[in-house]
C-alpha cells in the first residue's frame, strides 16, 4: 500500500448524549477498496458525513493526501479530489442524463456567471471535448441512448448506473460509495463490482459502507468493522470470519454464507 | 393609447419577471422580496431625477441626474439591498423558510418607507417624473409613450437574450443542480450559496431596472404601488408561461396581463361597489394559480432540456 490517500485519526463525533463515531483510525491508499460494514447504528455514515464535509467532528483529524479536511465545507472538500455517494442516488432528476455526466466533469471555471455571459460561443467550443469524454462514459455504463432523457425518469438500477457514471466522470482521488448495492439485483451488482474494481485500478482510493457481505468480500482489498461508533476489527474479510467481537457484532450471523 | 399603455406595463413587468424566474425557476428559492426591489428601483429613480423636495415633502438626496444614469444608480442601490436580504436569507434558509424571511423583509422595509417620511415622503410617496427626455426629443405627450414603449420593449428583448444565454450556459446548468438537489451539487464541489446568490443578484438587478422604468411609467411612486398581491401576479404569470424557461415567462406575463387582467376589466362593476371589480379579479388570479398547478403544473412552455445533438 503506497501512501495514503485518506488518513483518519482518532475522530470522534456524539450528536446530544450519543456517541456516533468514538476515536475511530483507518486510512486507505492509492489504489485500495476499502469496506466499512457493521450493524445499522454502527457509525458507518456519520464517518462518510464527516469525511465529506456534511458533519463536523468533535474531535479527531482526517486527511486528505496529507490536507487536513476538518473544518471544510463539503464543495471545498469535494474540489480537493473526494466524491462521496449517498444511500439513495442522487441524480438532479429535472437535467438530462448528459448534464448530469457534464456535471460531475467539473469545469468550474466555465461557470463562472461573467464568461457565461459573454464567452458563450467559446465556452461552448471548450466543452465539446468534455461531451466526448461524456459520452464514451455513458456508453461503458450503458446510458447512451438515454443521454437525452431526464435523469428523473430513469429506473433505479439505472440510476444507480448513473451515479457511477458521474463519479468516472468526476475523477475523483477518494470516493465514498454509501450503500452501492442497495435496490440492485444481482446482474447489475456485478457491474458495479467491476466499476468498483475499475476505480481502483485507475488509482483512486474507494471506501465502500455496504450491508451486503458477499459483495464486500468480492469487491473489497481490506475491511473495517465498526460496533456503536467505534473500530472493532480492521482486516482482509477472511481473517475476521473467526472474530469473535466482529461475530458478537452482528449478533452471530454466519459470516461465511457459503 | 390605451393599449401603448398595457403593453408597456406587461413589457416592465416581463422585466421583473425574467429576475424572479431566474431566483424561483433555477434556482428554486420562493423569493416574497421582489416587489421591494422593483418599488426601491423606483424610489431611487424619482429621486435622483426630480430634483430637490420643496416642503412640506421630504425625500433623500433630491438630484437632477440625467434619467439613465439615474437608472443605473438605483440598480446599484437595489443590488446592494438584495445583497444585505439574500446574505441573510440564502445561507441557511430554504423552502418556506426562506419565503417568510424575504416577506418579512419587504415588510419591514414596506413599514419603514410608509412612516419613515424623511426617506421617501411615507404614504404619499414621490412623484414629478414626468417623462424624462421630452422636450429635448421634442415629442408631444402621446409620442413620448410610443417611444417610451419602443425602449422598454428593446430593453425587454435584450434582458431577454441575456437570460437565455444565461439558461442555456454551464451557469444556468449548475445553478439547476443546486435546485433539483443541493446536497448532491455540494458534493461535486459547488458553493451552493454562492451560486445562489449569484443569481439572486442578478434578478434583484432586473427587478431594479424594471422598477426605474416603472417610475416613468407612472410618474409617481408611493406604497400603494407596491402591495404583496402584485408579486402573486407575477408569480401567476411565471407559472402559466413555465417556470424555468425564458420564453414562456416572458409569454406568461403578456397572457397574464394583457389577456387576463385587461379582459376581466370590463367585468361588471356596479356603481355602489367600485371595488368589486379588481377584487374580483385577485380571485380569478388565484383560481388561475390553482388551475394551472392541477392540470398543466410545468406551465404552457416546460423548461427546456439541453439536447445533446452528437450521433451515437
Amino acid at each position: 500500500m503506497s501512501a495514503a490517500v485518506l488518513q483518519i485519526e482518532n475522530l470522534s463525533k456524539s450528536f446530544g448524549g450519543i456517541r456516533a463515531v468514538h476515536d475511530c483510525s483507518f486510512a486507505v491508499g492509492q489504489g485500495q477498496v476499502l469496506g466499512l460494514i457493521g450493524p445499522n447504528g454502527a457509525g458507518k455514515s456519520t464517518v462518510v458525513d464527516l469525511v465529506s464535509g456534511f458533519g463536523q467532528p468533535d474531535a479527531g483529524s482526517i486527511r486528505l493526501a496529507g490536507q487536513e479536511l476538518v473544518g471544510m465545507r463539503p464543495d471545498v472538500i469535494s474540489r480537493l479530489g473526494l466524491i462521496r455517494t449517498f444511500q439513495n442516488p442522487r441524480e438532479w432528476r429535472g437535467l438530462t442524463v448528459m448534464d448530469n455526466v457534464l456535471l460531475a466533469r467539473r469545469r468550474f471555471g466555465r461557470e463562472s456567471l461573467w464568461r457565461c455571459l459573454t464567452r458563450a460561443r467559446r465556452l461552448r467550443r471548450e466543452e465539446e471535448p468534455d461531451r466526448e469524454q461524456a459520452r464514451a462514459i455513458m456508453d461503458r455504463f450503458q446510458l447512451a441512448e438515454l443521454k437525452n432523457a431526464r435523469a428523473g425518469t430513469l429506473s433505479g438500477g439505472q440510476k444507480r448506473l448513473l451515479e457511477f457514471a458521474r463519479i468516472a466522470a468526476a475523477d475523483p482521488r477518494l470516493v465514498i460509495l454509501d450503500e452501492p448495492m442497495g435496490g440492485v439485483n444481482p446482474v447489475l451488482g456485478v457491474h458495479i463490482r467491476d466499476a468498483v474494481r475499475q476505480f481502483a485500478a485507475a488509482g483512486q482510493a474507494v471506501v465502500v459502507v455496504e450491508h451486503n457481505l458477499p459483495f464486500i468480500e468480492n469487491t473489497c482489498d481490506e475491511v473495517v468493522v465498526m460496533d456503536l461508533g467505534e473500530v472493532i476489527a480492521q482486516g482482509v474479510f477472511a481473517g475476521l470470519r473467526g472474530n469473535p467481537r466482529v461475530v458478537d457484532a452482528y449478533l452471530g450471523m454466519d459470516l461465511s454464507h457459503d | 393609447m390605451y393599449w401603448v399603455s398595457v403593453v408597456t406595463e406587461a413589457a416592465i413587468f416581463a422585466i421583473l419577471a425574467l429576475g424572479l424566474d431566474m431566483v424561483w425557476g433555477w434556482a428554486g428559492d420562493f423569493d416574497l422580496a421582489f416587489y421591494g426591489y422593483l418599488a426601491l428601483g423606483s424610489y431611487m429613480t424619482m429621486v435622483l431625477t426630480i430634483g430637490k423636495p420643496i416642503p412640506p415633502v421630504s425625500y433623500i438626496i433630491g438630484w437632477r441626474l440625467p434619467y439613465p444614469l439615474a437608472l443605473l444608480l438605483a440598480v446599484a442601490a437595489v443590488i446592494a439591498l438584495a445583497a444585505v436580504i439574500g446574505a441573510i436569507a440564502l445561507r441557511n434558509l430554504r423552502e418556506i423558510y426562506f419565503a417568510v424571511t424575504t416577506l418579512s423583509a419587504v415588510s419591514a422595509l414596506y413599514l419603514f418607507v410608509e412612516n419613515y417620511t424623511p426617506l421617501f415622503d411615507g404614504y404619499n410617496g414621490v412623484y414629478g417624473l414626468i417623462n424624462p427626455g421630452q422636450t429635448a426629443l421634442n415629442l408631444t405627450y402621446n409620442g413620448y409613450r410610443i417611444v417610451f414603449l419602443g425602449v422598454v420593449l428593446v430593453l425587454l428583448a435584450l434582458v431577454y437574450l441575456t437570460v437565455q444565454r444565461l439558461s442555456a450556459s454551464p451557469f444556468g446548468r449548475m445553478l439547476r443542480s443546486v435546485r433539483e438537489d443541493e446536497h448532491a451539487a455540494a458534493a461535486y464541489g459547488r458553493g451552493v450559496f454562492s451560486a445562489k446568490y449569484r443569481a439572486y443578484l442578478f434578478g434583484a438587478a432586473l427587478a431594479g431596472l424594471a422598477g426605474g422604468l416603472f417610475a416613468v411609467f407612472i410618474s409617481a411612486f408611493n406604497p400603494s404601488a407596491w402591495t404583496p398581491q402584485e408579486l402573486l401576479v407575477i408569480y401567476a404569470a411565471i407559472l402559466v408561461g413555465g417556470r424555468g424557461n425564458p420564453f414562456g415567462v416572458v409569454a406568461g406575463v403578456f397572457a397574464v396581463y394583457i389577456g387576463f387582467i385587461e379582459v376581466t376589466r370590463f367585468l361588471p362593476s356596479p356603481a355602489a361597489r367600485p371595488e368589486f371589480g379588481p377584487a374580483l379579479r385577485q380571485v380569478l388570479i388565484g383560481l388561475l394559480i390553482i388551475l394551472v398547478l392541477k392540470f398543466r403544473p410545468e406551465g404552457l412552455f416546460r423548461e427546456r432540456l439541453s439536447r445533446d445533438r452528437s450521433p451515437q
